[in-house]
C-alpha cells in the first residue's frame, strides 16, 4: 500500500461525487479493494491506470451497470444507489463507453433522443429537432443530424454520445478511453471541447484512461488504479510524467528496439490492391507496397481505415475487388486460405476469441485449427492426438501460456493468454510472412513486450512481418518501414529514419504532411 | 375473378398476421422459426372452442390465450435462459405439430358454424390486417416505443445504456409476435378454410418466415409481400382459372414454394445486400447479454 | 424471487458425459409421463395403456420385427439430419429428401421399363444397385441445394429445406396420381409395386439398408472424432468463422454434410418404400413416412450428435412410435398419439437442452443486498 493513500478524505458532504471503501468480486478475482474517490464539481478528474487496473468496473458501478459487493457511493453529499444505468442518469450522470454504444444503423438525431423521456409516446421530431440543434449550437459541436451513425468518423461518433449524455442532462461526465480510437488531430479536437465543457458550462469530466499525455494535457487531479487499488492520488499540474508512470506500472519496464537485420530476398508484393468491406463499400483503395524476407512493414493507423480489410485481403479471407498480390514469385491473389498457410502465411488477427480460436475446443483441438491439413499430423487423414499434445504444450511453455494442461477448453482462458496461444500457434509453423493485426492490443506492460519480441524474432528468422497497429511505440519500436494508412491508402511509406511521431500521426489523420498536434 | 381475388385476399391475410407479428418480434431482435407450429397450435385450438362452444369470439379468445403462452414460452428460452432460438423455434414447431394433430384429429372436418359475417363482400380480417400493418408502421418508424424496439433489436447494449429495458422489450415483441400467428391460424381455421384435417398449413408458417426477410422488415412492403403470396397461393389452388389443362394441380402446388427459393437468394446477394441490407437487425438471433 | 429465497439460473461451466445420457433419459422419460395423460384421458389406464405399446413393440413377434424396419429407418433420417447438425447446419429437409430418393428408386426400374413383373434385359442385382445409388443421389441433389445456398449466400437453411419439403410432397401426389408417370396399375394413387425380382434381399427377414444403418452406427462417431474430416465439420460447426480462418472452405464442408446428409435420407427413403417387405411401393400416405422422419431428428438431438448413443433412442422411439399406433386401435384412443408423443419428446427435449446448460441455484437473500445489475463488463 503506497503512502499516498493516506490522503486524508474531504468531508462527505463537499465533493461533487464520493466513493468509499467500493470493492467489487468476479469469481476468482478481486476486481476493486476498498477504493475511494473523490470528484469535485468542475473539474476534470482522471482516473489512470493500466489494463485490468479496474478503471472501467469502477466507472460501471458509478454508472450502475455494476453494484458493488462492499461500500457506498455519495452524490453532493447524499448516499446514493444505483440499481441500472437508469438511476445514474437520473442523477445527472451521463457515461461515454470505450466501445460505442450507439445504433449504427439508425441517425444521429434518433441516437440521442433515443430513451429520453421526451421520446415518449408519437415522436415529435419537428419538436425535438430544434432542442438538439440548439445544445450542439451551445457546445459548438457540428454534426449531421440526419447521418446514419455508421457513415460517422470515429471522433464524430463520440461527440454524438456526449451531446446524448447531455442531452439526457448530464452534469457528470464519464469518459471511458475517449482517445482510444481516435487520430491526433481528433484528440485535440476532443480535449478542446471537454475545457469548453467544463468551463464554461461547469460540467464535471471524469476521464479513464491508461495514457499519460491524456493526463497532462486535460485533467485538474488523478487518481491512480493498480490491481484493483488506488495507489496514488495527485493534483495533475504538480505530478511529472515519470511520477504517474512509476505509480501506474510500478516498475520500470523496457521495450527493446529492432536492432538491424540484413533484409533478404524480395517475398511480396501488393499491387494496386482494392477491397471492400461488409457493407460492400470499397474500403481498401489501390494499395501497393513490397516487402523482403527479415522486413517489418508498421501500417499505422486507427481502426476503421481499412486495416482490417487488407488483412483478410492478404490472408485469402476476403476477395480482392482489384489488383494483385505475388507470394515468393508466384501469383497468390486468388489461392485459397488453406494453400496460404501450407506455402507459409501465417494470419494473427485482432478479434482472437472470435476469429481465431474455437471456445467449446480445448487447446488441442485448437492448435488443430492450423494443423488439420498438415501431412505430419494427419497421417492417413486421422489426427494425431499425441503430436498434436505435444505441440500444444510446446506452444504452451515456449509462450507462456497459463492453463493447468492442454485439454482446457479456449474459452477458459483470459484475453491475454489466448493471444500468446494464438500467436504462438501462427509462429510454431515458422510462417515465411505474418501478418499480425493489432497484436498487443489489451495485453499488459509485460506481455505486450514479450509478444512484441516474439515478432523480432521472427523477423530476424527472415519472415517478413505486416504488422498492424494503432500503438505508435509499437510500430516505431519494430518496423523497418512505416505506412500510415488512411482511408484505405497508404498516405507514405516512411523508412524507420524518417517516421517520428508527429509526421506519423498526422499522415494517420489524412495529411500529407507532418503537423504539430499538441 | 371476383371470387378468386376475395379468396386470396384472405389467404393474404394470414400470411400478412402471422408475419406481420414476427416482424415486430425480429425488429427487436428474437427470431422465432416456430412460426408454422404457433399457428398450427393458434388455428387447432381455435377451431375446437369455436366448435364446442359455437362461437367464434371464444375460438379467438382461445388462440390469443395460446399464442401469448407459446410466444412467451419462445421468450423464456431465448430471452431469460439465453438458449439457441433456432433449437427453441423448431422445439416449438414439432411439438405444436405433434399435439395438435392428436388434439384436433377428433373434430376432423367442418367447423358447422354459418359462415362468418362479410363487410363488403370480404373477411373483417381483411381489413383487420391492413389497419394493423398502419399501426405497427406507425408504432415502429414514428414512436418513441418504436424506436425502442428497433434500437434493442439492433444495438441492446446501446438501447441498455440508453435507458431501455431490453428484456422486457424483447418479451413484449415475442409475445406480441405469438399472439398475432395464433390470430393466423384462427383466421385460416375459422374463416379462410374453416375444415380441420392435421397439419392443414402445409408449410403457411415457414412462407410468413420467408416473408418476413422479403419484407426488409418493412411493414408496408410486407403488406405488398403478403398479397401477392397470397394471390399466387389461391391461384397454386385453381390454376384451371388462367392456365386451363397446362401441368398437373399437383406441380401447381409447389409454385409458391418454389418462388420462395429464388427470392431468398435474390434478398442473400451480395449486390442486394449492399444496397437494402441494412435492414436486416444487426442483434437478430441473438441472445443478451452475450455469453 | 421467492419469499427471501432467490433462486437463479447459472451457466455450468462443463458437462460431463453421464449427465448429458442422464438429460437424455429424463427427457425420454417426462415425454413418456406426458404422454400418459393420453391414455388417462381416453380411460384406460396408463400401466394398461404402455403394457399394450410396449408389449406391441418388442414382444409381438410381428411388432418386433415392424420395430427393427422402422428403427432402422429412423437411424437413416437421424443421420440425415446429424452430420449437417454437427457442422452447425439445420437439415430439416429431410422428408423431401426422403421422398426424392423414393421417387429416384422407383424412377430406376421405370426408365428402365421393369415396372412389370416379366420385363425383360437387366440382371436384377444391378437394377437394385442403381435403385440404391439413385436413391442416394437423388436425396444428395435435394440437400446439396441447401448447402450450396447457405455456404455462398448465406440463405437461410431451414427455410430452403422446407420449402423443398413442400416442393418435393407435391411432386411425389403428382408422380404416383392421376396418370403420373410411376402410377400403379389399379390407379388408387400409390405407385406400381416393385416386381418380386426387383426387392431388397432380405437376411433373416432383415433388408440390406440395416447394414448401412448398421454401419452408419459404427463409423459416423470415429469419423467425427478422430479423422481430419471429422475435425473440420465439428471445427465449421462450433466456429463457422475460425473454421474459416484455419483454412477449412465453407462451401465444400456445407456441401458435404448437405449432400452426405441427403444422401442418407434418400436411403431411408429407399429402404422404407422399396425394401421392407410387405410394402414394396410408394403408398397413397407417403407423406406420414416424411412426418415421421422428423423422430429421426429428435433422435439426433437427443443423442447430442452421437451416432451410436442414437441405436437405441431410435429402437425405444420407433418402439413407442409404433406400439402408440397399435395401442390408439386397440384401446380407441383419437388418432395421432404418435404425433402427440414426437411434440411432447422435442417438448422435453428443448427444456432438458437449455436447463442442462445452467444449475438451478437457492440463495437466501441477505438484508440489504439487491439483485445483481445485468452488467457485463469488468474492468
Amino acid at each position: 500500500m503506497s503512502d499516498d493513500r493516506a490522503v486524508p478524505l474531504a468531508d462527505p458532504a463537499t465533493p461533487l461525487l464520493l466513493a468509499r471503501g467500493i470493492t467489487k468480486r468476479f469469481p476468482g478475482v478481486l476486481a476493486l479493494d476498498r477504493v475511494d474517490l473523490e470528484v469535485r464539481a468542475g473539474e476534470v478528474h482522471a482516473i489512470l491506470g493500466q489494463n485490468g487496473a479496474g478503471k472501467t468496473t469502477l466507472m460501471n458501478i458509478l454508472f450502475g451497470l455494476l453494484r458493488p459487493d462492499e461500500g457506498v457511493l455519495y452524490l453532493r453529499g447524499r448516499r446514493v444507489q444505483f440499481r441500472s444505468p437508469h438511476d445514474a442518469i437520473a442523477a445527472g450522470i451521463g457515461m461515454v463507453h470505450q466501445t460505442r454504444r450507439l445504433v449504427a444503423a439508425h441517425t444521429v438525431l434518433e441516437n440521442i433522443i433515443l430513451g429520453h423521456p421526451r421520446a415518449r409516446g408519437l415522436l415529435r421530431l419537428r419538436r425535438l429537432r430544434p432542442e438538439v440543434e440548439a445544445l450542439c449550437a451551445r457546445y459548438g459541436v457540428r454534426v449531421d443530424l440526419d447521418a446514419r451513425v455508421w457513415q460517422l468518423p470515429e471522433g464524430q461518433r463520440q461527440w454524438v454520445e456526449i451531446l446524448k449524455a447531455l442531452y439526457g442532462g448530464a452534469r457528470i461526465l464519464i469518459l471511458d478511453e475517449p482517445t482510444s480510437a481516435l487520430t491526433p488531430p481528433e484528440v485535440a479536437g476532443l480535449l478542446a471541447g471537454l475545457r469548453t465543457l467544463v468551463q464554461e458550462q461547469g460540467v464535471t469530466v471524469l476521464l479513464v484512461t491508461h495514457k499519460l499525455p491524456i493526463v497532462k494535457a486535460s485533467s485538474h487531479r488523478v487518481t491512480i488504479l493498480r490491481a484493483g487499488r488506488v495507489v496514488a492520488r495527485l493534483v495533475t499540474a504538480e505530478a511529472t510524467e515519470d511520477v504517474l508512470v512509476r505509480h501506474m506500472v510500478g516498475r520500470d519496464v523496457a521495450f527493446r528496439p529492432a536492432e538491424d537485420v540484413t533484409a533478404g530476398r524480395p517475398l511480396l508484393q501488393v499491387n494496386g490492391l482494392w477491397a471492400y468491406n461488409d457493407k460492400g463499400l470499397p474500403s481498401v483503395r489501390g494499395i501497393t507496397f513490397s516487402l523482403r524476407e527479415g522486413e517489418v512493414l508498421g501500417v499505422a493507423g486507427v481502426t476503421g481505415n481499412g486495416q482490417e480489410e487488407l488483412a483478410q485481403v492478404l490472408a485469402g479471407l476476403r476477395p480482392p475487388a482489384a489488383g494483385t498480390v505475388v507470394f515468393d514469385g508466384q501469383d497468390i491473389t486468388h489461392l485459397p486460405v488453406l494453400q496460404r498457410w501450407q506455402r507459409g502465411i501465417g494470419y494473427v488477427p485482432a478479434d482472437r476469441s472470435e476469429l481465431a480460436s474455437i471456445a467449446a475446443f480445448s487447446l488441442v483441438e485448437n492448435t488443430a485449427l492450423t494443423y488439420h491439413f498438415d501431412p505430419a499430423f494427419t497421417p492417413r487423414g486421422l489426427l494425431d492426438g499425441a503430436g498434436l499434445e505435444g505441440l500444444t504444450q510446446r506452444i504452451m511453455a515456449a509462450f507462456g501460456v497459463a492453463a493447468p494442461h492442454p485439454y482446457v477448453r479456449a474459452r477458459h482462458l483470459s484475453g491475454g493468454n489466448l493471444q500468446r496461444l494464438v500467436l504462438g500457434r501462427v509462429l510454431s509453423r515458422a510462417p515465411r510472412l505474418l501478418i499480425a493485426h493489432l497484436p498487443t492490443q489489451g495485453l499488459d506492460v509485460e506481455a505486450t513486450a514479450f509478444v512484441r519480441g516474439k515478432i523480432l524474432e521472427a523477423r530476424a528468422r527472415g519472415a517478413a512481418v505486416v504488422l498492424i497497429s494503432e500503438d505508435m511505440d509499437e510500430i516505431l519500436s519494430c518496423s523497418d518501414w512505416v505506412a500510415p494508412i488512411y482511408e484505405g491508402r497508404f498516405v507514405a511509406i516512411l523508412s524507420r529514419r524518417e517516421a517520428d511521431p508527429e509526421t506519423v500521426g498526422a499522415m494517420m489523420a489524412g495529411l500529407e504532411r507532418g503537423v504539430r498536434v499538441p | 375473378m371476383w371470387e378468386l381475388l376475395a379468396r386470396s385476399l384472405e389467404a393474404s391475410t394470414v400470411f400478412l398476421f402471422a408475419a406481420l407479428g414476427e416482424l415486430v418480434s425480429q425488429r427487436a431482435g428474437t427470431l422465432n422459426v416456430g412460426l408454422e407450429g404457433l399457428m398450427l397450435f393458434g388455428g387447432t385450438v381455435a377451431f375446437i372452442a369455436a366448435r364446442l362452444t359455437a362461437s367464434y369470439p371464444a375460438g379467438l379468445a382461445a388462440a390469443l390465450a395460446v399464442g401469448a403462452v407459446l410466444g412467451a414460452s419462445h421468450g423464456f428460452f431465448s430471452i431469460t435462459l439465453r438458449g439457441d432460438q433456432v433449437v427453441s423455434g423448431m422445439g416449438l414447431w414439432i411439438l405444436s405439430f405433434g399435439l395438435t394433430t392428436y388434439l384436433g384429429s377428433p373434430y376432423t372436418g367442418p367447423l358447422g358454424l354459418p359462415r362468418m359475417a362479410t363487410l363488403f363482400g370480404l373477411s373483417p380480417f381483411v381489413y383487420a390486417g391492413v389497419a394493423l400493418v398502419v399501426v405497427s408502421a406507425v408504432v415502429l418508424f414514428r414512436t418513441g416505443a418504436g424506436l425502442a424496439i428497433r434500437s434493442v433489436g439492433e444495438n441492446p447494449l446501446a438501447a441498455e445504456a440508453s435507458g431501455i429495458p431490453v428484456a422486457a422489450t424483447r418479451y413484449l415483441c415475442v409475445i406480441w409476435g405469438g399472439l398475432l400467428a395464433a390470430l393466423a391460424g384462427a383466421v385460416y381455421t375459422l374463416s379462410y378454410n374453416p375444415v380441420w384435417t392435421y397439419n392443414f398449413l402445409m408449410g403457411w408458417g415457414f412462407v410468413s418466415l420467408a416473408l418476413v426477410f422479403f419484407s426488409m422488415w418493412n411493414p408496408w412492403i410486407l403488406l405488398a409481400g403478403a398479397s401477392l403470396f397470397g394471390l399466387m397461393w389461391q391461384l397454386s389452388l385453381s390454376p384451371e382459372l388462367v392456365l386451363p389443362g397446362v401441368l398437373s394441380r399437383y406441380v401447381w402446388r409447389t409454385v409458391p414454394f418454389a418462388v420462395t427459393i429464388p427470392i431468398l437468394v435474390v434478398i442473400s446477394t451480395p449486390w442486394f445486400r449492399s444496397r437494402w441490407g441494412l435492414a436486416r437487425p444487426e442483434a437478430l438471433g441473438r441472445p443478451y447479454p452475450a455469453d | 424471487m421467492v419469499g427471501r429465497y432467490q433462486i437463479t439460473l447459472q451457466a455450468r461451466q462443463a458437462r460431463s458425459a453421464s449427465s448429458a445420457a442422464l438429460a437424455a433419459l429424463l427427457a425420454i422419460v417426462l415425454a413418456l409421463a406426458l404422454a400418459s395423460v393420453l391414455f388417462v384421458s381416453s380411460g384406460s389406464g396408463v400401466l394398461a395403456g404402455y403394457r399394450v405399446v410396449f408389449s406391441y413393440a418388442f414382444f409381438n413377434p410381428h411388432g418386433a420385427v415392424a420395430t427393427l424396419h422402422r428403427a432402422v429407418y429412423l437411424l437413416l433420417c437421424t443421420y440425415a439430419f446429424l452430420l449437417p447438425l454437427r457442422a452447425g447446419l439445420w437439415n430439416i429437409g429431410l422428408p423431401g429428401q426422403v421422398y426424392a430418393g423414393a421417387l429416384a428408386a422407383f424412377g430406376v426400374p421405370a426408365v428402365l421399363g421393369m415396372s412389370r413383373e416379366a420385363a425383360p434385359g437387366w440382371p436384377p442385382g444391378a437394377v437394385i444397385g442403381l435403385m440404391i445409388l439413385a436413391a442416394a443421389a437423388a436425396g444428395a441433389a435435394v440437400g446439396s441445394v441447401a448447402g450450396v445456398l447457405r455456404a455462398r449466400l448465406q440463405v437461410n437453411e431451414i427455410l430452403v429445406t422446407m420449402m423443398l419439403n413442400s416442393i418435393l410432397f407435391w411432386l411425389v401426389s403428382f408422380m404416383i396420381k392421376e396418370g403420373g408417370p410411376l402410377m400403379g396399375a389399379t390407379a388408387e394413387g400409390e405407385s406400381f409395386t416393385l416386381p418380386l425380382l426387383l426387392r431388397a434381399p432380405l437376411a433373416g427377414g432383415i433388408p440390406v439398408t440395416a447394414a448401412l444403418a448398421a454401419a452408419g452406427a459404427v463409423l459416423i462417431d470415429p469419423l467425427l472424432a478422430r479423422t481430419a474430416l471429422g475435425y473440420r465439420i465439428r471445427a465449421f460447426g462450433e466456429n463457422p468463422q475460425a473454421a474459416r480462418y484455419g483454412g477449412i472452405s465453407p462451401l465444400a464442408l456445407s456441401l458435404l454434410v448437405f449432400a452426405a446428409g441427403g444422401a442418407t435420407a434418400g436411403l431411408a427413403g429407399y429402404h422404407t418404400f422399396a425394401a421392407i417387405p410387405g410394402v414394396y411401393k410408394i403408398p397413397g400416405n407417403y407423406g406420414f413416412y416424411g412426418d415421421l422422419s422428423f423422430y429421426g431428428l429428435i433422435t439426433a438431438l437427443i443423442a447430442r450428435g452421437s451416432a451410436l448413443a442414437a441405436v437405441p433412442i431410435a429402437v425405444l422411439l420407433s418402439g413407442l412410435s409404433l406400439g402408440a399406433r397399435f395401442a390408439q386401435g386397440m384401446l380407441r384412443l383419437p388418432f395421432g398419439v404418435d404425433y402427440a408423443l414426437l411434440g411432447l419428446l422435442m417438448m422435453t427435449f428443448v427444456a432438458s437442452h437449455i436447463l442442462d446448460r445452467f444449475r438451478v441455484v437457492w440463495r437466501r437473500t441477505p438484508a440489504g443486498v439487491l439483485q445483481p445489475a445485468p452488467g457485463d463488463s469488468r474492468g
